[in-house]
């Protein structure tokens, strides 16, 4: 059964159509890449897999569910977890402030007004894998907001993993960022695919990365699905290269 | 949290409540009366239970006088009509604004920012109109009158709070030490975190899997039920309750309240309170253009100081004082949305 | 009874008349500045206190038309001075400041011109019943609805048609783009804010004709105007228009039948609205919410 499949989804506001009629399967384990040139409807199509708002036509399914209609923490709970393409995170609070919220809500106790001895040590158990995973433990008390662009990044990163999800959503994870920077985001997304097994959906911008990371290429362009494949599929495909040559980057 | 933010926390809340304890015995030394101190403590009620709201949760309600009226109302009428139990009456009261609130709440939650203002303010009048214009039962536009606190009865002893102003600022005190002690504990807990997780950035709280309106919704109802109990004391203390209280000219005190003392800032609220009451009182004995000044200190208050006292780098002016200075950690106060 | 409806109908279009030149100025502030200005009613109490100052000095028509403009002014001032340093904060500080605003207005006004109300004397020829039969069509009240139809009809017409106008609206809807045009969103934010309060100084003439002035006429006004724009729908001005009239005349209806609720009713209105539909009459999904 495949993790994820987005059936023939469109997504129109007003009379602009910014996704139309796009599928999409990924299975468990994968590292599905979706590229297109700026206004191809990436971040739209993103939007419609984590219920930010609702498709206008299409279904998506997620791990045998069908949560076309489902409000977007719903998702969440069923084990979706997304970046965002302009960080997210909680400024004002420590990296492990905004790790061990996102750990607790991930674990039911989003309305308790105390925690016990032990569901508070599974929360801790928690957070102090994801800070290890990603290598933030040396940064745990400092304010978010203080960190440099690419350790906020990861730090949302880690926010996402708190939520111990079977999908993971990356929004452009490099977006803006220095080499070093990048490489070490990569670094640590092959990570979480090769070592730690996660299914990844990732918009990435960085054709060499994408043409590094990801098992199964998705192409989108001016809203339409233009083409699938592996890595050396796309390369070849002249579509593909029309689109990015018509459009320079 | 570093150890020594703990510290110097436990260090603030040892003063703050070395300073309520006896403020009977050291407020009449600086010129005050028991009435004052106790007004203080209930505005300083009032403008926390606001801030949970605003300030920890990031909604910002401009119609909590609504709340805070009704729960004036409730705990007076109460007095007057069903019991002789101050206690019930408070909680009669309680359950009237809070349960207005949470009704109120669940309407308008999914408006934010400028329209959830707006909102407030204008359902806020409602309950306004309604305290002003059904004379036969709140007294319209001459107040709530004809009810008086009881003494508590405990068996053995009687607390005679009506003729003995010092035992109704410890009674007072009690309650705002339950209030607060319930609102510092749920900012602290799981839920409380949702709450500043959705003050500091709603989208990524949402994809978290918070459902946000539920949880602005608990806030909102919370925060009135708080704030209803400070209203519920005000009408005790005074032995009256009038439609202003209700009004949105109420909602605005509160709210410049927790501005003077700190938007950030859990005790804030009640040093704000406590400069806004003492002024108050001062100004309007001293002259009866006293709202000319109100309204200046309001404009100046966000012109030249929006974080409040407690938001001022106290530290670092001592410091700068001293001659000694050392670079500290940027404190944004002004983007709350 | 017809004539007992009809008298409270055309009272509720008076009033709704007020609510309409008080809320559009209210509006076109909140909508391209994001401020909502607790002083609009301050500002609303000036404009008939100047007019009835400068009245024996000018008459009836040139104070008309001054004291607005001096209103108009005066909010410019206050907004170059003050109010534009909060753009793009939040709005919890905006709010304040204009609050604090409103005390001094009111407790000035009070000072200068005292608390009791005084009486604004109209042109004799506009204050006679037009027809005995229908005593409450007096001329001023003609008079007035005309004058508030002008004013509303200028103000749409100048909004569609003018470059100013547009960039006002397009302003509304993206600021950003409209700054990155090129234009001035400074200047355009200042002549916004005074055109919003000319309305209201327009409404504070006009209401000393008919009410009577008092320092806390505007402030009276202020909540209705609130609920005009929320049921209109926040963001549209053509929604306001209509969440005025319509707030008037339910007040005045009520007024027939259940005198008590008059105040009230309009909040239920702006209840139902909300729960029916939350955006309001004309108000487009996603603006300002």
């Amino acid at each position: 059964m495949n993790m994820l499949e987005v059936q023939n989804v469109t997504k129109a506001f007003g009379s602009l159509v910014a996704v139309s009629d796009v599928t999409l399967h990924v299975a468990p384990g994968e590292m599905r890449a979706v590229i297109g040139p700026n206004g191809a409807g990436k971040t739209t199509f993103f939007n419609l897999i984590s219920g930010f708002f609702p498709p206008t036509s299409g279904r998506i399914v997620f791990d045998g569910k069908d949560v076309t209609t489902e409000p977007a923490y719903r998702r969440v709970a069923t084990g979706m977890a997304r970046t965002f393409q302009i960080t997210e995170i909680f400024p004002e609070l420590t990296v492990r402030e905004n790790v061990n919220i996102a750990a607790e809500v991930a674990l039911g106790y989003r309305l308790k007004p105390w925690l016990s001895a032990q569901q508070a040590a599974g929360v801790k158990a928690r957070v102090d894998e994801v800070m290890e995973l990603t290598g933030l433990e040396s940064k745990a008390r400092r304010l978010v907001g203080e960190l440099s662009h690419g350790d906020q990044r990861v730090a949302e990163i880690a926010m996402s993993l708190a939520l111990s999800p079977r999908l993971l959503l990356l929004d452009e994870p490099t977006a803006g960022m220095g080499e070093q920077e990048t490489e070490e985001i990569t670094q640590l997304v092959r990570r979480l695919h090769k070592e730690n097994n996660y299914s990844i959906v990732l918009i990435e911008h960085d054709m060499q990365i994408v043409f590094h990371l990801a098992d199964r290429i998705t192409v989108l362009d001016q809203g339409h699905l233009l083409a699938e494949g592996t890595p050396e599929e796309i390369a070849n495909n002249e579509a593909v290269q029309a689109a990015y040559l018509g459009k320079t980057e | 949290m570093t150890p020594t933010i703990d510290r110097s926390k436990y260090v603030t809340l040892g003063v703050i409540w070395l300073l309520l304890l006896t403020m009977p015995y050291w407020l009449p030394m600086v010129g005050g009366y028991m009435a004052l101190g106790t007004r203080v403590v209930i505005m300083g009620l009032a403008a926390m239970s606001l801030n949970f709201l605003l300030g920890f949760t990031g909604v910002l309600s401009f119609g909590h006088a609504a709340f805070f009226g009704l729960g004036a109302y409730g705990t007076g009428l109460a007095l007057k009509y069903f019991t002789h139990s101050t206690p019930l009456a408070l909680v009669l009261g309680v359950l009237l604004g809070g349960i207005a609130g949470a009704v109120l709440g669940a309407l308008i939650v999914r408006r934010r920012g400028v329209y959830f203002a707006m909102v407030t303010i204008a359902f806020g009048q409602v309950f306004y109109f309604i305290a002003f214009r059904w004379n036969s039962l709140t007294g319209g536009d001459d107040g709530l009158r004809g009810f008086e606190r009881q003494p508590i009865d405990f068996g053995v002893w009687q607390a005679d709070i009506l003729h003995r102003p010092i035992l109704f600022y410890y009674f007072v005190l009690l309650l705002f030490a339950i209030g607060t002690g319930a609102m510092g504990f749920l900012l602290r807990s799981p839920f409380g975190r949702t709450l500043l997780a959705i003050r500091e950035n709603e989208r990524r709280a949402r994809f978290l899997g918070v459902p946000i309106e539920q949880h602005i919704w608990l806030s909102f109802s919370l925060s009135c039920f708080f704030v209803a109990l400070a209203g519920g004391m005000y009408a005790l203390l005074n032995n009256f309750a009038d439609p202003t209280m209700l009004n949105y000219t109420q909602s605005g005190e509160i709210v410049i309240m927790i501005v003077l003392g700190g938007i950030r800032s859990f005790w804030g609220p009640l040093i704000g309170a406590a400069i806004f009451v003492v002024l108050q009182d001062y100004l309007s004995s001293l002259t009866t253009n006293w709202m000319s000044f109100l309204g200046t200190i309001f404009v100046l208050m966000v012109l030249f100081f929006p974080r409040g006292v407690l938001g001022l780098n106290w530290t670092e002016m001592f410091r700068s004082v001293l001659g000694r200075s050392r670079q500290t950690r940027p404190q944004e106060g002004g983007n709350l949305s | 009874m017809t004539d007992l409806i009809l008298y409270n109908v055309s009272n509720g279009l008076i009033i709704g008349a007020f609510y309409v030149l008080m809320a559009l100025g209210l509006s076109l502030i909140l909508n391209l500045s994001g401020v909502i200005n607790f002083a609009h009613g301050g500002f609303l109490a000036l404009g008939g206190y100047f007019a009835y100052t400068l009245a024996p000095y000018i008459g009836f028509w040139g104070a008309l038309l001054v004291s607005p403009l001096l209103v108009a002014l005066l909010g410019l001032i206050l907004e170059r001075t003050m109010i534009h340093r909060l753009y793009g904060r939040d709005p919890l500080y905006s709010l304040l400041l204009t609050f604090g605003l409103a005390f001094i207005f009111e407790d000035v006004t009070r000072a200068v011109w005292g608390a009791t109300g005084l009486p604004f004397t109209v042109p004799d020829f506009l204050t006679k019943p037009l027809s005995s039969q229908f005593f409450f069509v007096t001329g001023y009240r003609l008079f007035m609805i005309a004058v508030v139809a002008i004013a509303v009809g200028g103000l749409f017409l100048f909004l569609r048609f003018s470059r100013l106008g547009v960039r006002i609206r397009a302003g509304t809807f993206d600021l950003d783009t409209v700054s990155t045009l090129g234009v001035n969103v400074k200047m355009l934010r200042s002549f916004n804010f005074a055109l919003g309060i000319f309305l209201a100084g327009l409404a504070g003439v006009l209401a000393g004709g008919q009410l009577s002035l008092e320092p806390t006429m505007g402030a009276n006004l202020l909540m209705p105007s609130f609920v005009a724009i929320i049921v209109g729908g926040v963001g549209s001005l053509p929604g306001t228009l209509l969440g005025g009239l319509l707030i008037g005349v339910a007040a005045g209806l009520t007024a027939v039948f259940w005198p008590a609720a008059s105040d009230a009713v309009i909040y239920v209105m702006m209840a139902v609205v909300l729960l029916l539909r939350p955006r309001g009459l004309l108000g487009e999904e996603g603006l300002l919410t």
